[in-house]
């Protein structure tokens, strides 16, 4: 056993502990957004009440994040085009690279808006008036609502599939009609994920 | 005038030459496959311009989809030539050599990484020497009934040719060698190299290189359940894995 074994499996642990964990909970506390701006912020501002805060954000979500996206999107290069084979699991393959590096692209930008701007410029707090700032401005507002709309479809399939993929790596589900069972398993978590998602955000759409 | 029917051949004269394309115009004949097709080529090595032109070089031995040796690209995708009817084809008909292996001459490939990756991964039942081992352990037919599909295997490349993970820039096993190391991992006596193959397998180019596209299990010409084959592979490795962190 070598590291690159060791940092495969990391890799793939990390994508669902705890990453995708971390995705359910991020998800599940937008759906303050319908009750109003005041309680939103009150959610949302208690967990860095907590004397850990920093230090939950830092070791249970950045520092497994950095390594998962950066390390997925190194393995993404190891891919072959394999333009004649139109299987529904190649197609998944190549979505789960593609999602993978836009989710990237969309968590640089998503950290930057509503974390780090906000530090910087000194406004931390009122999240749910940056936000529905943000999707009513006049000029930007169509293109932040895009891109949020991405970002959570990449977000919400990458995670699914990769329950799929995970229960084939670690041997979770063994034969074929296990792994089929594991399929419907990941269709539903991608559906209530994405529709609990795009429910949130119609509160300030 | 008979049916003539058209292929595209792409042809490479030696090992470092480059690929070109040839057009060929052969014969029709009813249930005839791509390899007698190939025999009348060679029987009457002319193009389509009417050139004469060296015969086209390709593999083949059973001639029964049991071998694996006459597996080539056939319109873009891998499988045998034997069993490839050119009823069921669609003309012109494309033949290339796979992608995945160095060329040895036109159709003909050298698939030795294949077979180097068996003896990585020891797929075979220690049994040497000349003494009498007595009578080998009794195998159930569940057993039998798993074994049998995985070790219809024939080397033949399919699922590493369409295998996203699997090119000539790295050193991954491939699908083939691994389903091989679940089969002599799960036999009463192969099974005493069980570590020695998981310790392969658990290194660069083993079991955690795959990216689970599932083109090996779609392309197999054998129905093998590759995908099934690797996710046991992963389910021993991980117990591998929390014996070394934690047992050893």
């Amino acid at each position: 056993m070598d590291t690159h074994f060791i940092y495969r499996r990391i890799h793939s642990l990390t994508g669902i502990i705890p990453v995708g964990l971390f995705l359910i909970y991020h998800l599940y506390i937008q759906l303050y957004l319908h009750s109003g701006a005041e309680v939103y912020n009150e959610e949302v501002n208690s967990f860095y009440d907590s004397p850990l805060a920093l230090w939950i954000l830092v070791l249970v979500v950045y520092i497994p994040l950095i390594f998962h996206s950066v390390f997925g999107a190194l393995i993404t290069f190891e891919a072959q085009v394999q333009p004649s084979y139109h299987y529904f699991a190649h197609l998944l393959y190549w979505l789960q690279r593609l999602s993978g590096i836009g989710v990237l692209f969309f968590i640089i930008a998503h950290v930057w808006n509503a974390q780090l701007g906000p530090l910087v410029a000194d406004t931390w707090g009122t999240h749910w008036e940056h936000l529905a700032e943000g999707f009513s401005d006049p000029e930007t507002g169509l293109v932040t609502k895009t891109v949020y709309v991405l970002g959570i479809l990449g977000a919400t399939f990458h995670f699914a599939n990769g329950i799929n993929t995970f229960s084939i790596t670690w041997g979770v589900a063994l034969t074929p009609k296990s792994q089929q069972r594991m399929r419907v398993i990941s269709i539903i978590t991608f559906l209530v994920l994405t529709i609990s998602a795009l429910y949130a955000l119609a509160a300030i759409w | 005038m008979s049916r003539m029917l058209k292929f595209k051949i792409k042809r490479q004269d030696s090992k470092e030459s480059s690929p070109y394309w040839e057009d060929f115009t052969v014969p029709y004949k009813a249930n005839s496959n791509v390899i007698s097709c190939l025999m009348d080529i060679q029987a009457n090595p002319l193009n389509s311009k009417g050139e004469k032109v060296s015969p086209v070089v390709w593999d083949c031995s059973c001639l029964e989809e049991v071998c694996g040796s006459c597996t080539m690209v056939i319109n873009g995708e891998v499988r045998q030539s034997c069993s490839a009817l050119v009823d069921k084809l669609e003309e012109p008909i494309r033949l290339e050599p796979m992608s995945k292996f160095p060329v040895i001459r036109d159709l003909a490939v050298d698939r030795s990484r294949m077979f180097e990756a068996l003896k990585k991964v020891q797929a075979w039942v220690p049994a040497d020497g000349y003494h009498d081992l007595g009578p080998g352990e009794r195998i159930s037919p569940e057993h039998q009934h798993v074994a049998y599909k995985l070790s219809e295997c024939m080397t033949c490349g399919c699922c590493v040719e369409a295998c996203p993970q699997y090119s000539k820039n790295n050193d991954f096993l491939g699908a083939a060698a691994m389903n091989q190391a679940r089969l002599f991992n799960m036999h009463p006596t192969g099974k005493s190299l069980r570590k020695d193959r998981l310790d392969v397998l658990m290194q660069a180019g083993g079991i955690s290189d795959c990216g689970n596209a599932q083109n090996c299990v779609e392309a197999c010409p054998k129905s093998i359940p590759l995908t099934e084959s690797i996710a046991d592979l992963g389910k021993q490795a991980s117990k591998q894995f929390w014996n070394n962190l934690f047992s050893s």
